[in-house]
């Protein structure tokens, strides 16, 4: 068995690097609760190229407008029906923006419509027990964006499977720390993200 | 008006009237109760704040509910019938004129002709004012036995907060001898306060050297007291007992004690503060290389009481070597007056003259600021500054120490803004029908200066962008600078670009470079062009950046200022206006435009995944494991007791109340943070109030703070 390469995904517009450290952090959480195989570093896949299809799992987050090209739309729908998952994190954690608007319209027209998924889905007992759903974040506790706790994630899915989890949570900041510091953290914030490598690698 | 609505009217009225005395009549209860609940909490403690405000309240409310129900009652027909009662002259015609049934029948006009001729305003007047009378009354007779149940109660508060405070006694832990003590607390005389009583007192805070008298009535028989183990007498009163003492200067406990049980007061001795003084002049230590001149002294002087005196002392050092002399005195000297009171905080000011002082090259001249307070007792208490040396130099010092003195710090040179200068301007033009045409000129030109600066410094930011030195401008002014001569000579590449910006512009090249002698000129032709529309002129040819396209807004609200301070120089404050304003708007856009912030790429960062595992070896860091230090053997005592004390809590709160009183009055001078919290749990558990959390948070202080390493050792991947 191959180890597990997360992927951060990079789209021609937007600032697709905009949480560099998540990577890092997620990887330290699979290797700290799972004995996946694992590498230790991330890597940067391009939406418009094949490489893509290597990772089960696309990270995709940012805060600026998400204008995928005719390439990447085309790649994204590939690579959804081809059974991989793609991760799409509103940095700016809001309902109203510029990220949040642009990316629903671009994941519709190349995935299909996002819907609520519902908290007792598998994604929330892959790993850790999430019964209340989707943990919150920081930001969205402090009232910060839109000032709103979002109760769930969206997704499409094909059949069974998501295809596409998208979150306005703003994960991208929650978890925007260096691994080492999850020591002054009481629960490590970073175990939904456990959950999603995992739901990606096994479904 | 019809009749119905001159009813209806007096309806609005009538109801008004029911509202307010039913609101008077639940104030007047409410305080009513108020004031004997007071005055019971006063003389049986039974109970609070709280529970008499809230009792005061239902009855308000209740009163207002009973008060207001005559409300219902009025309707159109009852108010007319009520008007009829008072104005017989009517002969029922207004009840009849308000009968529905009535309605537009031709009765109905003639029985209005009958009502208009009839007021019966004065009637209602006078009913209702008759209505409120007694409510009013008991409202402002509820008000005075309030204020006065008030002053019982403050009667038995500590009077002066500062110098005297006392927890009070829960009634129900008081053994009956002692259940009307009172303590009686006078300070010392110097303190200048009055007598204060406490009722029942549980503990009490005040000056060192205060009177505390402790009284009661009933027979002393059989009541003894001691106060940190010295036996203390029980003087006979002329219907009690009384028990007097000094407070020390050391915290105690007062035991009185009886066959029925014994009673306990917490002494807590309040020390004199000294005087603050903080020396404000001079400032420094100086060295100066002549003894001449004056250097003005002043200090600021407070104390918690009184200040009695304040002066500046000072201490002059000659010779070197082995061989010293020194001299003293004091300078400014102040006595503060006693009347009425003496002042809790002053200036002292003086002055030392160097030359008087006699000085001569190495000596050293000490200052200090000094103040005294009246403390009679353990006193005075005296204060003093920091000192502060003044020395005059050695000749053979000069080359080694700088002794001039340092030149003023520069005044503030920052420039006034163009919104500023709008608002100058504006306010100038508004002036200027009562101005002269001289003072408007110079006003004028005063402001155009200022545009001027202005302007320049937006010109330094254009020419640096053009990779210009910043300071290149020509000067057109006396008040500009640089000069034409001292203006340095521009590379060739930005004359370049600027004939080429100037020739895009739609000049001939000759008209862009050649007419024009500085560089400056062809500058601001190119900036107009490109500053006034058009895509015509973006950037500059060849190897040159888009400047003008970066700075069109700097550029355009640089023409407009040059415009404006034109207009300003020759007196036209209105015409200067309209540039200034385009100035200001040019400035905006160009703060709000675009920027482009480069950041650094993060490191990446790689997972080193043996030590996530632990399945790595451990490569050792640099911080050595170290036992915890030992718990202080007293603090372990104070927590090991609080303990106990808490466990007791549930049997006999009496007792535990006592057992924390003594802890607190052990704990004040080594644990001061310890005893205060114990002191709020102590309140909350007399006042019968849930002291769970101030036992937790007492129990936590006194356990220690959280002890914390040198710092932290490498990361190893436990966590």
């Amino acid at each position: 068995m191959s180890e597990f390469v997360f992927a951060t995904a990079q789209y021609e517009s937007g600032d697709w690097d905009s949480a560099p450290l998540v990577p890092a952090n997620l990887i330290d959480s699979v290797a700290r609760y799972t004995n996946l195989r694992v590498a230790p570093t991330g890597v940067i896949v391009s939406l418009s190229s094949d490489d893509l299809f290597r990772f089960p799992l696309l990270f995709l987050t940012g805060h600026l407008p998400v204008r995928f090209t005719d390439a990447e739309r085309t790649n994204v729908k590939r690579y959804t029906d081809r059974g991989g998952m793609l991760f799409v994190d509103d940095h700016n954690h809001d309902i109203d923006g510029a990220f949040h608007k642009t990316a629903v319209e671009e994941l519709t027209r190349s995935v299909g419509p996002l819907v609520q998924l519902p908290n007792t889905h598998a994604l929330y007992s892959s790993f850790f027990r999430f019964p209340d759903g989707p943990p919150n974040t920081s930001h969205e506790l402090n009232g910060w964006g839109d000032n709103l706790v979002h109760t769930h994630l969206l997704a499409a899915t094909r059949g069974d499977r998501i295809a596409v989890l998208y979150s306005n949570k703003d994960y991208s900041s929650e978890w925007g720390y260096h691994p080492d510091n999850k020591r002054f953290l009481s629960v490590d914030n970073t175990r939904f993200g456990v959950n999603v490598i995992v739901y990606a690698l096994t479904r | 008006m019809r009749p119905r609505d001159r009813v209806e009217r007096t309806r609005r009225a009538l109801a008004a009237t029911i509202a307010v005395r039913a609101l008077t009549w639940s104030a007047a209860a409410a305080l009513g109760t108020a004031t004997v609940m007071m005055l019971l909490a006063r003389f049986s403690g039974l109970t609070g704040d709280a529970a008499t405000w809230a009792t005061a309240l239902l009855v308000g409310a209740v009163v207002f509910g009973a008060s207001a129900g005559a409300w219902r009652q009025l309707t159109v027909q009852r108010v007319a019938l009520w008007i009829e009662e008072r104005v017989p002259s009517l002969q029922y015609t207004l009840v009849t004129a308000v009968d529905p049934e009535i309605g537009d029948s031709p009765i109905a006009g003639q029985l209005e002709q009958r009502i208009d001729g009839v007021s019966w305003h004065a009637e209602t007047r006078r009913a209702i004012l008759r209505a409120l009378a007694r409510p009013a009354t008991a409202a402002i007779l509820a008000i005075g036995l309030l204020i006065g149940a008030r002053r019982v109660e403050l009667s038995a508060a500590p009077a002066d907060g500062a110098r005297v405070s006392a927890t009070k006694a829960s009634p129900r832990d008081v053994p009956a001898p002692f259940r009307r003590l009172r303590a009686t607390v006078q300070p010392p005389a110097y303190a200048g306060g009055g007598e204060v009583t406490i009722e029942s007192p549980a503990s009490i805070a005040a000056l060192v050297g205060s009177t505390v008298a402790l009284q009661a009535p009933g027979s002393r028989d059989g009541i003894s007291a001691d106060a940190g183990g010295r036996q203390l007498a029980v003087e006979p009163t002329g219907d009690g007992w009384r028990v007097a003492l000094t407070m020390a200067g050391r915290p105690a406990i007062v035991r009185l004690r009886h066959a029925l049980g014994e009673r306990l007061i917490a002494l807590e001795p309040r020390p004199d503060s000294a005087p603050g003084v903080r020396l404000t002049q001079p400032a420094r230590d100086t060295v100066l290389r002549a003894a001449q001149g004056v250097i003005s002294l002043a200090a600021d002087v407070r104390d918690d009481l009184g200040l009695v005196s304040g002066a500046f002392e000072y201490i002059v050092s000659s010779g070197e070597g082995e061989s010293f002399r020194f001299r003293s005195g004091t300078l400014g000297a102040r006595q503060f007056s006693s009347t009425p009171t003496r002042p809790r905080a002053a200036v002292l000011s003086g002055s030392l003259r160097l030359e008087a002082l006699g000085l001569g090259p190495g000596d050293i001249v000490h200052v200090r600021a000094v103040a005294r307070d009246a403390n009679s007792v353990s006193g005075p208490g005296v204060g003093a500054s920091e000192t502060r040396v003044v020395r005059i130099a050695r000749a053979s010092e000069y080359d080694s120490v700088a002794v001039e003195g340092a030149p003023p710090p520069e005044g503030d040179q920052s420039l006034i803004s163009q919104r500023m200068l709008i608002m100058l301007t504006e306010a100038l033009e508004r002036r200027r029908p009562r101005l002269s045409r001289e003072t408007l000129v110079t006003e004028s030109r005063a402001i155009g200066r200022d545009q001027t600066r202005l302007r320049k410094r937006v010109g330094d930011i254009i020419f640096a962008r053009l990779g210009d030195e910043p300071t290149g401008e020509h000067a057109h002014g006396p008040d500009e600078e640089p000069n034409a001569a001292a203006a340095p000579t521009r590379p060739d590449s930005t004359r370049d670009s600027v004939r080429r910006a100037g020739a895009r512009a739609g000049q001939r090249p000759s008209a862009a470079a050649d007419s024009a002698d500085s560089v400056r000129a062809a500058l601001l032709r190119a900036a107009d062009a490109a500053t006034r529309g058009g895509d015509e002129i973006l950037d500059f040819e060849g190897d040159e950046t888009p400047v003008v396209a970066i700075n069109r807004p700097l550029l355009e609200a640089y023409n407009a200022m040059w415009e404006a301070s034109r207009e300003l120089e020759q007196g036209e404050p209105a015409r200067a206006l309209p540039p200034m304003r385009r100035a200001l708007d040019a400035i905006q856009r160009a703060r709000q435009a675009e920027r482009i912030y480069l950041r650094g790429k993060a490191p990446p960062v790689v997972v080193d995944l043996a030590r996530v595992r632990l399945t790595g070896k451990e490569t050792g860091g640099d911080a050595t494991r170290s036992p915890r230090p030992a718990a202080d053997p007293a603090a372990s005592r104070r927590a090991e007791r609080l303990t106990a004390a808490m466990t007791l809590a549930g049997r006999d709160p009496a007792a535990a109340v006592d057992s924390l009183v003594l802890l607190r009055v052990e704990s004040l001078d080594a644990a001061p943070a310890f005893a205060a919290a114990l002191g709020t749990a102590i309140d909350a558990l007399r006042g019968g109030r849930d002291a769970t959390a101030l036992l937790a948070r007492a129990r936590r202080i006194a356990e220690g703070a959280l002890r914390v390493g040198t710092g932290l050792g490498a990361w190893s991947g436990v966590w």
